[in-house]
């Protein structure tokens, strides 16, 4: 009788903290979501009207697409946004699957495997990759000249794969596997490769696919090296050429609207289709265990 | 042989990365270093001249790069400093009421991480007509005339509130993670005790998942450290260079005019390096002291 | 599964992208006016080729700084040129000008990959050409039918370097005063008779302005506007082409101007959009550059170009800058490219009518004296040849960054002129002091 008084009375509570959680929520996600609908709207207004309104409309008066529709149109020679669209794709898609299997395998021997220098390593890499890496622009242009992948997508491609953050990651993700289900691998007869691909790897889908969410919008993010190391506007990424786009449109605002609308789409996208690995993955990732 | 395999392997695991790390980050960044005793424009080669940048940067109180090295650190400490309590405290609040199992849970968990996916580009765009003085949303829904970008504190405000809208949702999410992997058997036993929610937060909730918290800590300081794009694309380092940070006069030296002063600007890349590095190095034995202690 | 999943996405955006292009295509423009690029471009998304089909002999590479409304203009022309089936058709090459910039000595550096012809401004060449970056054009000029008297001498004049030629010039672009003429009807003083008006026009017409709830003289480009107005007061940035000096009374003089104005509400305050107030009529007199006017032409509104505003009717003179085509230094380069490069150049000046209608003023006289550019509305600059104001300072790159430093806090008070200018000419002077290996 006590007991289920008790549980009853607890239920009530648990249900009117989770109703204040939903408002306090709902205020945040709201406060959130206005700058989002604040350049949707825009990008649907006319500039001229913006302009004879004061420079200010809460809402369209004429209600347009020929913002958006500009920016995208494969006939705007100046901005090839379908182009970079598919630039982009390729880059940051090859990108992401080196990034993963090249990330997970030094994460492995950090994590599973003993070696001389291994602390060492890892930790004077984690040190130097804290320097700001805006000066080392230069230098890195030069190798790629070197290399002859100026110009080129292997020039976007591989410097990100040099970080260390996420090998960070996936290593503390590794740390919670348990060392019994390699020994027993090992024992029967299993190289580190095959205890690696068969036993380890699946076992860290999660957050394979937070590291695969981090490189792919890292490196689509970027538009400092891009503008540097591409001088063909055809060959640009989808960001780089946005960033031009950007400054084309200094005085619309309803063009550059669209221009960030565009740039957009595509990240709510690909978060949409990787949202279900995602809590998963960094739950064990991060030093929960301490 | 079998013993030689064993004692290779470990090394043919990591030399994929180490060789890119090599190649991509180590040379250019040694390069970078070396350049910091160099006088350079980019375009010839450099020319030795020892300490002279460190000292032109550290002490020449005379010089325009002594005064935009010393405001540049400050400003990216002070930003540092305001910023980094809030990225922590805000995604803890988010996470704990995301843990009470509100309606639309993933609804909301997804709202507050989708800005973390977008470029610098994408938010300040997203965020410039907001705060815009003229033609922004936020001065006339107010019914104000706010100059955001041109006087302080607002300066400082629009460019936090902006970054924070941008990062929160990675620690947001970690702290979601966290608190998933804490039993919720320990947690009600709080409320048995009568004890009311802040308390319980505090008393129960935080100490469970304080190892993500520090993790957290250590990585927010870094990101923020390198703060670049919110400034130059929000303030343009204004009102009176008081939100101008480091990056942006590196930046401006070696790429900005065309005649590229890049040994200063060298010099002061290297000495935020080492800042970061010992900042992060700090706290990392810090938290892996903190770690030993539970 | 993962994989599936991602191709699946990859897919299923490339079709929501295909959809709204297509739909968006067949609705806007079926004439489009580059032939082989279009076919080009659908394939490979990252393919080594260049974008045009190259002639009998190959490619000439062109790199511009025109990524706005003029990069049109400008495809047009380069389109125009290819259509002849030239031995070297032209690629362009549009990108930011910081990038242009940044990427031309580079590649100058490495040897490779550098452009046959390239667009500079013309305040770039002197410290280019120091470097040994550009090519001196001047034994090649006359067998390529370049003669130096067809082109305004101020702009051809600037390039020519210890005796070499470095720049042959495509257009002046100056900075002007825009008119907003329905407000001038109503608060202006008189006819605008002689496309000059005064400083103290300008501030007679402002408190009525300011009344209505109107502005009279917004500040949009800083650096232009204290250059114009400083050059009319007869200052350099550096007497001696060396040392950058231009904290003097001229300089203070034109910054207490800036202060007035804004003191009295009569020019814009710190966060305004000021040519956005224009484009909205909220402004009469908004100072702008010439190639802003397609703006102005698309708000469809009644405006007129003027000359920059002047202290003395006797001393007018725009902040005028000139783009110049370079060829880059390349020891690779074959003989044979080098008439092409001029034959591109010709032609680009034979048909800079087309450039004119990005609202520029082409360098070329006989354009400039053409009926078809007289018909518009930049015309009027022709005859101010002795008003253009070109700033001619190895180091005005680092002049200008230190000017720009410091403007907004001298406009608004947190500074005065002098105190602004000091600090200037201070970070000029050790710009130059630590990085001027030039």
């Amino acid at each position: 009788m006590e007991m289920k008084k008790y549980k009853a009375k607890k239920r009530k509570s648990e249900k009117a903290a989770s109703w204040i959680a939903f408002a306090v929520l709902l205020v945040l996600g709201i406060i959130f979501l206005i700058p989002f609908l604040w350049i949707m709207i825009t990008s649907f207004k006319v500039d001229i009207e913006i302009h004879q309104a004061g420079g200010f409309l809460l809402f369209p008066q004429t209600w347009t697409l020929d913002n958006l529709a500009h920016i995208i149109d494969p006939n705007n020679m100046q901005l090839p946004v379908f182009r970079w669209f598919l630039n982009s794709m390729l880059i940051s898609g090859i990108h992401t699957i080196l990034a993963v299997v090249i990330f997970s395998m030094s994460a492995y021997a950090y994590a599973k495997m003993n070696f001389k220098g291994k602390h060492v390593i890892f930790l004077s890499m984690l040190f130097l990759s804290s320097f700001p890496a805006i000066v080392n622009i230069i230098p890195l242009y030069r190798i790629m000249l070197t290399l002859g992948w100026l110009n080129g997508p292997l020039a976007l491609i591989f410097p990100g794969l040099s970080g260390v953050f996420n090998i960070f990651l996936i290593r503390q993700f590794m740390y919670g596997i348990p060392n019994e289900l390699m020994e027993s691998a090992r024992i029967d007869g299993a190289s580190e490769l095959k205890t690696f691909a068969r036993i380890v790897l699946p076992l860290c889908k999660p957050i394979l696919t937070v590291v695969g969410l981090f490189s792919f919008t890292g490196n689509w993010n970027d538009f400092l090296w891009p503008s540097i190391a591409i001088n063909n506007l055809d060959r640009l990424t989808l960001t780089a050429g946005l960033q031009l786009a950007r400054g084309v449109y200094t005085t619309s605002p309803a063009r550059m609207s669209a221009v960030a609308v565009i740039a957009i789409i595509p990240m709510v996208i690909i978060f949409l289709f990787a949202q279900r690995y995602f809590v998963k993955g960094v739950s064990l990732s991060s030093g929960v265990k301490g | 042989m079998s013993k030689f395999k064993t004692k290779i392997t470990p090394y043919l695991f990591i030399a994929p990365h180490v060789i890119l790390f090599i190649a991509f980050f180590l040379i250019p960044t040694v390069f970078g270093i070396y350049a910091s005793f160099t006088r350079w424009n980019i375009f010839s080669d450099p020319e030795w001249i020892g300490l002279d940048n460190y000292r032109l940067i550290l002490l020449n109180y005379e010089s325009t790069f002594h005064r935009q090295f010393w405001n540049g650190l400050r400003n990216t400490i002070v930003f540092v400093i305001i910023t980094v309590p809030f990225q922590i405290i805000i995604p803890l609040l988010i996470a704990s009421l995301l843990y009470l199992k509100p309606r639309a849970r993933n609804f909301f968990q997804a709202v507050f991480y989708l800005p973390t996916l977008l470029s610098i580009t994408s938010v300040t765009l997203t965020w410039i007509f907001i705060f815009n003085r003229s033609l922004g949303l936020w001065n006339r829904l107010l019914g104000v005339d706010v100059n955001w970008y041109g006087q302080q504190p607002f300066a400082w405000m629009t460019i936090v509130i902006t970054t924070l809208w941008w990062v929160i949702g990675t620690n947001m999410i970690i702290y979601v993670a966290a608190l998933n992997g804490v039993d919720r058997s320990v947690l009600e036993a709080g409320s048995v005790d009568g004890a009311g929610g802040l308390r319980r937060f505090w008393h129960i909730m935080l100490p469970s998942i304080k190892m993500p918290v520090m993790y957290t800590v250590v990585t927010s300081i870094i990101m923020q450290f390198n703060i670049f794009g919110q400034p130059l694309m929000l303030t343009e380092g204004g009102p009176s260079e008081s939100t101008f940070v480091l990056l942006m006069y590196i930046r401006n030296l070696a790429f900005g005019t065309g005649n590229p002063i890049a040994g200063p600007a060298s010099a002061m890349a290297t000495a935020l390096g080492l800042v970061i590095g010992v900042v992060s190095v700090g706290q990392l034995i810090v938290v892996r002291k903190a770690g030993e202690g539970d | 599964m993962k994989l599936k999943k991602f191709l699946a996405l990859a897919i299923a955006s490339v079709l929501v992208f295909a959809l709204v292009a297509c739909g968006n295509s067949g609705a806007n423009d079926t004439a489009t006016t580059n032939g082989g690029a279009e076919t080009d471009t659908n394939g490979d998304a990252v393919a080594e080729e260049p974008t045009v089909e190259p002639g009998t002999e190959g490619t000439l590479e062109f790199w511009t700084m025109f990524t706005g409304a003029d990069g049109v203009n400008m495809q047009a022309i380069v389109d125009a040129f290819n259509a002849t089936n030239p031995d070297f058709t032209v690629n362009h090459r549009a990108m930011e000008a910081n990038d242009l910039y940044m990427n031309l000595p580079l590649a100058i550096q490495s040897g490779q990959g550098i452009p046959d012809i390239a667009m500079n401004h013309v305040e770039r060449i002197p410290v280019f050409q120091e470097n040994g970056f550009l090519t001196d054009l001047s034994p090649m000029l006359a067998a390529n039918g370049i003669n130096p008297e067809d082109y305004i001498q101020k702009a051809w004049d600037m390039t020519s370097i210890g005796g070499g030629h470095y720049g042959i010039p495509l257009d002046v672009h100056s900075f002007v005063l825009y008119v907003n003429m329905d407000l001038y009807e109503e608060f202006g003083n008189g006819e605008l008779d002689d496309d000059l008006l005064t400083w103290d026009e300008i501030f007679a017409a402002a408190p009525a302005l300011e009344e209505a709830g109107l502005m009279a003289f917004p500040i949009t480009w800083s650096r232009a506007i204290f250059l114009s107005m400083y050059g009319q007061l007869g200052g350099t940035l550096s007497t001696d082409g060396i040392n950058p000096d231009f904290n003097n009374d001229a300089a203070v003089q034109v910054l207490d101007v800036w202060q007035e104005l804004y003191n009295n509400g009569w020019s814009s305050r710190e966060g305004d959009s000021a040519w956005e107030m224009f484009l909205g009529g909220q402004a009469m007199f908004t100072p702008e550059g010439i190639w802003m006017y397609n703006n102005v032409r698309e708000a469809g509104m009644n405006v007129r170009m003027l000359n920059f505003p002047v202290f003395d009717v006797n001393r007018p003179g725009n902040w005028t800058s000139s783009h110049q085509f370079v060829v880059p230094t390349d020891e690779n380069r074959e003989e044979a490219r080098y008439a092409a490069i001029f034959e591109f150049i010709n032609f680009v000046g034979e048909n800079a009518l087309e450039w004119a209608e990005a609202g520029q003023a082409p360098a070329q006289i006989s354009i400039r004296e053409s009926a078809a550019f007289m018909d518009m509305p930049q015309a009027f600059l022709t005859e101010e040849n002795a008003g253009l104001l070109i700033y001619d300072y190895k180091f005005y790159g680092y002049a200008v960054e230190a000017l720009d430093g410091i403007f907004d806090d001298v406009r608004f008070g947190r500074m005065t002129p002098q105190e602004g200018l000091d600090r200037a000419v201070q970070q000029a002077r050790d710009s130059i002091e630590v990085g001027g290996g030039f």
